[in-house]
């Protein structure tokens, strides 16, 4: 039985991870694009990033690109499937079973 | 970890939110600048063949397509990549070399072709037009495949069924159509 994710609950992470997996899987976004999208600060979403990947659920990619540093992310194969766990338990959790 | 079914359902909300937030903020990423800059070249450069004698519809025409050109190349030059794909690495650069090189393109096969007539000279120039639109949004996920084909489809039956109104029918029907589109994509989509 599915059950509910700790790290994945927290409603910075849960919108952040929403958003990741939403995205194809050959995907990844820039954090500055994230940044706006989900409306939170420089340091609010880095510290929620860190914690998502500690858990292997995100991966973070630095790049150059036309030599301007850039940092992209996206979901990895585990955090989506930890997500989509998540939702499953939410929905079962709303249908009283 | 428990929480109560009100609290399960605000966070499913909060997830289709998101998910809605994203693909809008994904479809915006520069598909609706195109369509806005290619439906006012439409709707003002129709509009003047419909209104202006043939010889100066004709070079209005010429002025508007590469006015057109040369905002879509500068406006695909200095798209973000904000989304990037492993398998797309189209950067704005290259869909800007890709606009002029449909263009040079167009004008060749006009050049070879001889062709006069304005109506055809209209009709080819949206073939070309549409074919670098539907290419572009085949490469670059914008979902714009189907926008291309109404739009030639709806060309084609201008042309060939309403000769007489052919170019009010592109004008506000293309032309209108597309600005219409852009501007609903960027709004409300």
């Amino acid at each position: 039985m599915a059950e509910l994710n700790e790290i994945i609950h927290q409603p910075i992470r849960l919108r952040t991870m929403a958003a990741l997996v939403t995205l194809e899987p050959n995907e990844e976004v820039d954090f500055t694009y994230l940044r706006k999208l989900l409306d939170v600060t420089d340091g609010n979403l880095g510290a929620h990033l860190r914690k998502l990947e500690e858990a292997g659920y995100i991966f973070i990619n630095k790049v150059f690109v036309e030599r301007m540093p850039r940092t992209y992310v996206s979901a990895t194969a585990a955090g989506r499937k930890a997500f989509i766990e998540h939702v499953t338990a939410l929905e079962l959790i709303l249908k009283g079973k | 970890m428990s929480i109560s079914p009100t609290e399960a359902e605000e966070a499913l909300e909060a997830i289709q939110v998101m998910v809605k937030k994203t693909r809008r903020a994904i479809s915006n990423s520069g598909a609706y600048a195109f369509l806005i800059i290619w439906g006012v070249v439409w709707l003002v450069g129709f509009l003047g063949s419909q209104f202006l004698p043939a010889e100066i519809g004709g070079y209005f025409w010429i002025v508007m397509d590469v006015l057109g050109g040369v905002v879509s190349a500068i406006t695909g030059m200095r798209l973000g990549k904000n989304i990037r794909s492993s398998k797309n690495t189209i950067s704005g650069k290259q869909i800007g070399i890709f606009w002029l090189l449909v263009f040079l393109y167009c004008g060749a096969a006009l050049w070879v072709s001889g062709i006069t007539e304005g109506k055809q000279l209209a009709m080819l120039i949206i073939l070309f037009v549409m074919l670098g639109w539907m290419a572009m949004g085949l490469l670059l996920s914008f979902y714009s495949v189907w926008t291309g084909l109404a739009l030639t489809l709806l060309a084609l039956i201008g042309y060939f069924f309403l000769p007489n109104l052919f170019y009010l029918w592109m004008a506000i029907l293309g032309g209108g159509g597309m600005i219409f589109m852009g501007l609903y994509i960027r709004y409300r989509w």
